[in-house]
């Protein structure tokens, strides 16, 4: 057991942060850093950085080398996200491509659709978004009705998708369809790499609870793929659900949320109430310290397990607990967050000027929702790691039954 | 970056199953609990595998590891709350001994701690209901014995841990008007003298008996006095983090047997034409149970790896670890309870057992407040 770094891994870091000083946006460091309001612009100022990762080869880190990656370990992924949660990086616009899309056709995808579309995902050329969820197959993803049928070399896709990040910034998109309903509901799914610039597509942003519009509904009437635009095997998309679902487990947001927790102790040191700082109030001090521990612990608990998943070769249910920790984590920090500000929790921008409290606390609670619930997260606990029985479930995509 | 336990760690805590389900497994605490003293002819065969031995030093005949192979050992004897001072002994004691003896003090105490012919407890409290350290109050008075300057002890401790059972206990004594942690000295005290009395209190936990040992003007020599004179707060500190650390081990080792109580329970017990486990209510509860138990086993693990290496957060690390712990896995063990219904609350069933030894530790040597305040504290330290 040792918790400390190699030199090797120490010297990553170094080379991170000399890059950071040198690419971050002008003022980003000294405390800068709001977005333009802009849509277009916001979008620009965000491609903008995307290429500038990209151009540092900091972008996709734990790609392999051969894709235009650092073949980064798991370790130096830890250190890379705890690196740019200290500076409160700008967020990465084509996430979803580079953690998830990117792997997934990386592992699955035919040597055309590779070479056609990875070194345009690193580079934020091309924006991606993944659609699952769809307004009846939440939770279960499985049950989804969108259809995908064959004409000639071509699919044509007819259906509804909801909840898609970024798909109203999105040129493509990783898309689960149902191409066979005489199954059972995982079987007959069909994975389609679909152009979102096209007549048959159309995105809808969905105004959410935090006044943003991030998410969407995207309408597919007779859109168009081809039939070479087919990830992994037709009726076997579930596979590839499957293989993008362990990538998206293995993520951790612990340090994001530990740098939160960091600005607001720091709040807490500057700020009175009464003439006394927030920090000697016995009441906060007991809280910010519950925190403090329930961070060390999350940190450590995501030590053991990617420690774990580089003796196994593959992320195991356990990522499921780092899920739901850091979601719970997230919305009690900030709640507290905004609790502090006294009779200003009436108004919505009260924070410093580093982070909006209030916006984050409303986020908080989509993120518990968002890549399955805590709910789903600790049915997968219950199930996969503790062996009780499953609930049960409808075996088809067939709601009536 | 390797958070795994060795292979060598893992391997002690397969053999100290093994061992103690060839013992009779929860059959030692059932005993225990039905009055009878298992404690003693236990300790043989604990030394017998030189678990007595481990944070010994070599060159005292012991095998100098420290508190990542302890805690490692306890989480697996946790699983059956073995009974015995071990975290006294082991992870209070020995590295205290270790750290502040002069050469007698270690040569008489360290080998016979590793061979298991010294069983150690620790006596600082005076008060029942006073924290510490306002709760040290008891006097050590110098008086000129034979060889030197020694101390009169004359007063009680309470709350002292399997005190009928230590031969040794480490006594803290105020030598000098002071308050907090300053002005406290260290002795060691043989129970067997006249002058000691042991009085077993009527515990919460009866697995782990609380003592109160009475002083009748015992009168101690040179050699009787741990480390510096009136500069023991601060070692007291240091060994009480390393004990409460190994405290929770045992209970994380406690709550993984919980979870595996209530998983299969959950799979056996059916209700309602279906396994209770399917239900959400049960498998959420079960699900938040494994949770924090793999939490209070990452803060263990770590406070024990900053602990062994000095790390500049390791307070910070125990100070989490205690504080988050001792509420959280107590819940684990309600949960435990209240998973198995009415058998949960039966005294045949093993819930009471792991429930009621972590609320003795509770409060003991530190609350959870106690323990935030001083893991705020370390944090601004550390910012600074």
């Amino acid at each position: 057991m040792d918790f400390s770094y190699t030199d090797a891994q120490e010297s990553f870091r170094d080379e991170l942060r000399v890059w950071l000083e040198e690419n971050l946006p002008d003022g980003w460091l000294d405390g800068e850093r709001e977005l333009p309001s802009d849509d277009d612009e916001r979008l620009a100022f965000l491609r903008d950085w995307q290429r500038t990762l990209a151009d540092g080869d900091w972008a996709g880190i734990h790609w392999p080398e051969a894709y235009g990656g650092r073949g980064a370990s798991l370790v130096e992924q830890t250190i890379y996200r705890e690196e740019m949660a200290r500076v409160n990086a700008p967020p990465q616009v084509n996430v979803i491509g580079i953690n998830l899309v990117g792997p997934t056709l990386i592992e699955a995808g035919t040597e055309e659709q590779k070479s056609r579309f990875v070194p345009n995902i690193l580079s934020g050329e091309e924006i991606w978004c993944q659609g699952y969820s769809e307004p009846e197959a939440g939770s279960d993803v499985a049950s989804l009705t969108t259809r995908a049928e064959r004409n000639g070399d071509e699919w044509v896709i007819n259906g509804q998708k909801i909840w898609t990040s970024y798909a109203h910034n999105a040129d493509w998109c990783l898309l689960v369809t149902r191409t066979d309903s005489s199954g059972e509901k995982h079987e007959g799914l069909t994975v389609l790499l679909v152009d979102m610039n096209q007549e048959g597509v159309e995105t809808d942003p969905i105004h959410q609870a935090n006044d943003d519009r991030s998410f969407n509904q995207v309408y597919f009437n007779d859109a168009i793929t081809t039939s070479d635009l087919v990830l992994g095997e037709v009726d076997e998309g579930w596979d590839i659900v499957m293989t993008l679902s362990a990538y998206e487990h293995a993520m951790t947001s612990i340090y994001t949320i530990e740098q939160r927790y960091l600005d607001l102790l720091e709040y807490c040191k500057t700020e009175t109430r009464g003439g006394t700082p927030l920090i000697e109030k016995p009441e906060i001090r007991q809280q910010l310290a519950d925190f403090d521990a329930r961070i060390q612990a999350a940190k450590v608990s995501h030590y053991r397990n990617v420690s774990k998943q580089i003796e196994t070769g593959r992320p195991g249910p356990e990522g499921s607990m780092d899920l739901v920790v850091s979601d719970e984590l997230r919305i009690d920090l900030l709640n507290f967050a905004v609790d502090v500000q006294g009779p200003a929790t009436s108004l919505w921008e009260n924070g410093d000027a580093a982070f909006d409290e209030t916006t984050g606390y409303l986020r908080s609670y989509g993120s518990w929702i968002a890549a399955g619930t805590g709910d789903i997260q600790r049915n997968i606990i219950g199930e996969r790691v503790l062996g009780l029985p499953k609930d049960k479930k409808s075996k088809t995509s067939h709601r009536s039954e | 970056m390797d958070a795994r336990l060795t292979e060598e760690h893992q391997r002690v805590q397969e053999t100290a199953r093994d061992f103690i389900e060839s013992e009779g497994g929860m059959e030692l605490v059932r005993r225990q609990l039905n009055g009878e003293d298992v404690v003693d002819r236990l300790w043989d065969e604990l030394a017998e595998l030189d678990y007595t031995a481990i944070t010994v030093p070599l060159e005292h005949g012991g095998f100098g590891e420290g508190m990542v192979y302890l805690s490692a050992l306890l989480e697996a004897a946790g699983r059956y709350a073995l009974p015995g001072p071990l975290p006294e002994t082991a992870a209070f004691a020995a590295p205290l001994i270790s750290d502040l003896g002069n050469e007698e003090q270690k040569s008489a105490y360290l080998p016979a701690i590793a061979d298991g012919n010294c069983k150690v407890s620790v006596a600082v409290y005076d008060d029942e209901t006073e924290p510490l350290p306002e709760s040290v109050q008891l006097r050590a008075a110098p008086v000129e014995t034979n060889d030197g300057t020694g101390y009169r002890l004359d007063g009680t401790k309470t709350l002292v841990p399997y005190g009928g059972d230590a031969d040794t206990v480490i006594v803290a004594a105020r030598t000098r008007d002071s308050q907090g942690y300053d002005g406290i000295s260290l002795f060691l005290v043989d129970t067997a003298h006249d002058a000691v009395d042991a009085k077993q209190l009527d515990s919460l936990d009866w697995v782990r008996p609380m003592y109160e040992l009475t002083f009748d003007n015992l009168t101690v020599g040179p050699d009787a006095l741990l480390g510096p004179l009136h500069g023991g707060g601060g070692p007291l500190v240091d060994a009480v983090d390393r004990y409460s650390v190994a405290a929770i081990a045992m209970l994380t080792g406690a709550a993984d047997r919980a979870v595996e109580l209530s998983s299969e329970y959950g799979n056996e017990r059916e209700q309602y034409g279906q396994p209770i486990g399917m239900f959400q209510a049960v498998k959420h509860r079960a699900a938040d149970m494994w949770i924090d138990m793999q939490s209070a086993r990452s803060l263990v693990y770590y406070a024990s790896w900053a602990l062994d290496n000095d790390e500049p957060d390791a307070g910070r690390a125990v100070a989490a670890t205690k504080s988050h712990a001792a509420d959280r896995l107590h819940r684990v063990f309600a949960d435990d309870m209240k998973n198995h219904g009415g058998m949960g609350f039966t005294w045949d069933h093993d819930a009471h057992i792991y429930l009621k030894q972590a609320k003795s530790w509770r409060n003991f040597l530190g609350s959870p407040e106690a323990y935030r305040d001083r893991l705020i504290e370390s944090r601004l330290a550390e910012s600074e």
